[in-house]
């Protein structure tokens, strides 16, 4: 350790603190990612050896301890006390991102194969890891690949079981909750257009594409090519905008 | 000197034999070559040449053939021909060259011997060609200005309407094509290009004289004949390759400089023509002036003016009468607005005909038709858009002859047009025709369809057959998917009708089934006919009665389920009022209506509402029919103009009319709506299953090749909205047909 330069050795107390890792192998992880933390984590995890760092037995106590009583699954109760346990709020998007990591199929709900299988794959097999891991998946979310995973995600997770669409108050809460961690300026003049304009589900087409109009379209609307494969809601809303005035379109 | 002897000698007898050849031709007395003096002459020939000698004879006898041919021109030839002028010296010059050509001939025998070695092997010309080029030199040069202002001299003479010599001037123009091998130069530079000048001369003075002296139509019948004048020469006499250049002049000189004058003539051009719908003239105006661009342009122009003119003092007229029209009745479509229709489909009719005619393929006037008309094909007038326009029309057409019960008075010109409307079968392809500019041609259908089912299932179509010859063009025009339910209508009314057979038949058999009420049911296959509702409705005793009995029959004879439409169907009650009986044909809800009346004298509105079951609407609907309208069956108390939930109704036993049967009318239905929520719907299945068949196809496809084929598919019955079609795509990727690409969301990719 004490080869390494102050800055390297602060990365490596970071990282080890986050992924519970030994210094070797934390080390080893900086090295390869030229010492950018981010990078480390990537290739610490991607590791396929991590996976048997955990301990079955931890993992069967920790799911029988949020499990429903009747039904062998982790319902709301349960993750009202995992949230707890971790001192998060339920609320928080980070629940979305470990949700994603577990491959949920709803929301407010883990199965077994679902809770066990997320934690083997992130290596957490005590609370106190899973604890520690919480930033990590944070930071998950600035990372823009991983983000449109975790946005697409959401939208399968949010949904009602049996629908094929998400209805439109719960999809303008995960887009509040998105696009607070990614910032989009017109996100408020978007829900407030469903709300007057359309007032209907909104199609799981409409959800992706949004998130490359809200990436790839700048607030002028200058690049916006309203001959182009845009569902039909986010042209209305290109109108919606240059009726009202809220958007001064100059065409291109 | 022997050699030199024979050669003399051997000339000599050569100079008598060609002397004796002269002889003949020119016809003196002499007798004809036989064969030992032609042969005797062949070998003369053969001898001088064939001697080795230092002299080379063969040079001197090829000298000498020419020397032969000369001397004939000069001393036979050139004078006859000079003395002689115009035809005479045509006359002539035939007779000299045919006589040329014999000696030509003979001379080439004569001489045979050098023309097969000395000639080859001096690279030099051969004989004939000597022969030609002689002629050439000697007369056709010298005289070749006089024959040719000879012949043209006659051409003339033939254009004023004289006979000429048809043969001879064939012949004489052979000569300047023979004269040069056979290739045309000489015929071409001496003669061809004075008589086009001369005939451009010709025509212009004539042009100059009948532009003012004769009408339009005259003057191109003068100019008719004069092309096929022409033609004939070229054929009789000219040159093959003349011909086009001749017409072309003459057209030049006729047509060119005068097509404007002649189309925009006020009193006789084109325009006029159109308005008195004189084809044949039309049609020989477009004969003429098919190769002049500008005549063709202007031609066009014309009659898109004229139609144009005639479709906006139609539409006004239309603007009109809708002004005109009672508010209440606004918007029904009345007889003046068929009588407009007609014109319009008529004028349509009109001009289609002269494209055809005039422009046969590829018309320059279709696209310009179609945009003239497309003005009425989309706004329709007076109020009604153009598709109920036509349906309504065609409705029309397809009925029956006037009901017995229009007792309104009706204008004689409207009743004229009426009466030759019905089953007029002219009618129905020519608003076809007009349906082919119209966009929304699903629309259409769909209103028709409705019609249709009304003219079946009341009985008021003309003829089963004029209906499939209806559906049958549309089926061409349009394809099998606008027609397909209205044939199955049709048929149905056939299956129906033996079914109803059947039933009588059963209950001849099963006595005791017979309900006691006479009864005709139509049965209907439900996905070809229009949705009706069918209301929840408490029958009279008596028509239950009838139900269950048909429906015992039906139901163990076919095994089908069946869905009854009340409000289809129509009763004959025999009402008594006072001594009197009079019979009424009412809806069945009006039936069930008055049928309560047997059983109360009295009723309030909500005792009816409650006893038949049936909504607010309905009943306020059917009670206005029976008391308020025409026929006051019921009385109503207060005696308003309008239903309330307070009202009470009484038999109206006071009630008179002087016929025996009268037909209540029913309450009005509005079909407005649901036609196009039916048309909405069709046409979301159809871009779902057009973009699921591209999909198919292409697999992969980009955004907008999706669109533009989409639009391909559906362009003929109807066209499509972007949005509709970007809506359709997100339901199919939410059905999960297909999906966009990770990469590019532009792309779309078909999921098996």
């Amino acid at each position: 350790m004490h080869k390494l330069g102050r800055g390297h050795r602060d990365k490596v107390q970071q990282f080890m603190a986050i992924t519970g890792s030994s210094e070797k192998a934390a080390v080893q992880a900086l090295k390869a990612s030229d010492w950018h933390l981010e990078g480390a984590f990537d290739i610490f995890y991607s590791q396929p050896h991590i996976r048997t760092v955990t301990d079955s037995r931890h993992l069967e106590e920790l799911y029988n301890r949020y499990k429903d009583p009747y039904v062998d699954m982790i319902l709301v109760d349960g993750i009202t006390l995992l949230c707890n346990d971790l001192q998060v709020d339920p609320q928080d998007i980070v629940m979305l991102v470990v949700s994603w990591h577990m491959k949920a199929a709803t929301m407010c709900e883990f199965s077994r194969q679902e809770f066990i299988g997320g934690l083997q794959y992130l290596g957490i097999d005590t609370i106190e890891k899973f604890r520690d891991k919480l930033s990590y998946m944070r930071s998950e979310l600035k990372d823009e690949q991983k983000f449109r995973e975790i946005y697409n995600f959401a939208f399968g997770w949010a949904k009602e079981k049996g629908q094929k669409s998400l209805a439109l108050d719960t999809a303008i809460g995960m887009w509040q909750l998105l696009f607070a961690e990614r910032h989009w300026p017109l996100v408020d003049h978007w829900c407030q257009f469903l709300q007057v304009r359309h007032n209907k589900a909104i199609s799981r087409d409409t959800w992706s594409q949004l998130l490359e109009f809200a990436k790839t379209v700048d607030l002028q609307l200058s690049n916006y090519d309203e001959e182009g494969a845009w569902p039909y809601l986010i042209d209305e809303f290109v109108e919606y905008l240059t009726e009202n005035g809220i958007v001064q379109r100059h065409q291109n | 000197m022997g050699k030199i002897v024979d050669l003399e000698e051997g000339l000599e007898l050569v100079q008598k034999g060609i002397t004796k050849l002269t002889n003949i031709l020119e016809g003196r007395a002499e007798p004809s070559f036989i064969t030992d003096e032609c042969m005797m002459l062949y070998t003369t020939i053969f001898n001088i040449a064939s001697r080795n000698h230092p002299q080379d004879h063969s040079q001197l006898l090829y000298d000498k053939y020419r020397e032969l041919l000369e001397d004939y021109l000069t001393s036979e030839a050139l004078p006859a021909l000079s003395e002689k002028h115009d035809e005479v010296m045509l006359l002539e010059l035939v007779h000299r060259w045919k006589n040329y050509k014999v000696m030509v001939r003979w001379l080439t025998h004569f001489f045979f011997y050098i023309n097969r070695y000395y000639i080859p092997r001096r690279s030099l010309t051969p004989l004939a060609e000597v022969g030609l080029n002689c002629f050439r030199q000697l007369v056709y040069q010298v005289l070749k200005d006089k024959v040719r202002d000879a012949v043209i001299s006659l051409i003339n003479r033939e254009r004023d309407g004289e006979q000429v010599d048809k043969t001879l001037l064939k012949n004489v123009l052979n000569i300047f094509v023979e004269i040069g091998s056979g290739k045309t130069h000489y015929y071409e530079t001496d003669f061809e290009a004075h008589m086009l000048r001369e005939t451009s001369t010709y025509y212009s003075q004539k042009a100059s004289i009948w532009i003012v002296e004769d009408s339009c139509p005259d003057y191109m019948f003068k100019a008719e004949e004069c092309l096929k004048r022409e033609k004939d020469r070229a054929l009789h006499y000219l040159h093959e390759i003349s011909e086009p250049k001749l017409l072309q002049k003459v057209e030049d000189e006729l047509l060119s400089p005068y097509t404007n004058q002649l189309l925009e003539n006020e009193t006789s051009g084109c325009h006029v023509l159109i308005r008195d719908n004189k084809v044949d003239d039309l049609s020989r105006m477009c004969r003429l002036f098919c190769k002049i661009a500008s005549g063709m342009n202007l031609i066009s122009e014309i009659i898109k003016q004229q139609v144009t003119a005639e479709l906006t003092v139609l539409m006004k007229q239309a603007e009109d009468a809708a002004s005109n029209k009672k508010p209440e009745k606004k918007d029904e479509i009345g007889l003046q607005e068929l009588v407009l229709v007609r014109s319009v489909i008529e004028l349509n009719a009109k001009y289609l005909a002269f494209s055809n005619d005039c422009f046969q393929n590829n018309s320059p006037l279709r696209k310009p038709l179609k945009q003239i008309f497309e003005v009425f094909c989309n706004k329709g007038f007076s109020g009604n858009s153009c598709v109920e326009l036509l349906a309504t029309f065609c409705d029309h057409t397809l009925k029956k002859g006037a009901t017995k019960n229009s007792s309104e008075a009706v204008e004689e010109t409207i009743e004229k047009t009426k009466d030759s409307s019905y089953g007029d079968i002219t009618s129905l392809s020519q608003t076809v025709k007009l349906l082919a500019y119209v966009n929304d041609i699903d629309l259409f259908a769909e209103i028709h369809r409705q019609k249709l089912a009304r003219r079946l299932l009341f009985n008021r179509s003309a003829h089963d057959d004029y209906e499939r010859s209806m559906l049958k063009k549309l089926k061409q025009q349009f394809g099998w998917q606008v027609t397909w339910k209205m044939e199955g209508m049709v048929t149905d009314m056939t299956l129906a009708r033996e079914i109803q057979s059947s039933f009588e038949e059963y209950l001849k058999s099963n006595r005791q089934e017979n309900p006691g009420t006479d009864l005709s049911v139509t049965v209907l296959t439900t996905r070809f006919w229009p949705g009706y509702k069918s209301h929840d409705l408490n029958l009279p005793s008596e028509l239950i009665k009838c139900v269950q009995a048909f429906k015992i029959f039906y139901e163990t004879t076919y095994r089908r389920k069946l869905t009854w439409l009340y409000s289809l169907g129509s009763c004959i009650i025999n009402a008594k009022f006072g001594e009197r009986t009079i019979e009424l044909i009412v809806t069945t809800h009006q039936a069930a209506v008055l049928m309560l009346f047997n059983s109360a004298d009295r009723l309030g509105y909500s005792e009816i509402k409650s006893q038949l079951a049936m909504t607010d609407d309905e009943v306020t609907r059917l009670l206005h029919s029976l008391s308020c309208a025409r026929y006051k069956i019921l009385n109503k108390e207060p005696n308003s103009q309008s239903i309330s939930r307070t009202d009470y109704f009484e038999f109206n036993s006071e009630f008179t009319e002087a016929m025996k049967r009268i037909k209540i009318p029913p309450p009005p239905v509005d079909e407005r709506n649901k036609v196009i929520q039916d048309v909405d719907k069709g046409r979301e299945y159809a871009i779902d299953a057009a973009i699921v068949r591209i999909m198919k196809n292409r697999k992969v496809i980009v955004y907008q090749q999706l669109v533009g084929e989409c639009m391909e598919h559906l362009n003929h019955v109807f066209k499509p909205d972007i949005k509709a079609i970007k809506k359709r795509i997100e339901a199919l990727i939410t059905r999960e047909y297909l999906e966009r690409d990770q990469k590019n969301p532009s792309i779309f990719r078909y999921l098996a």
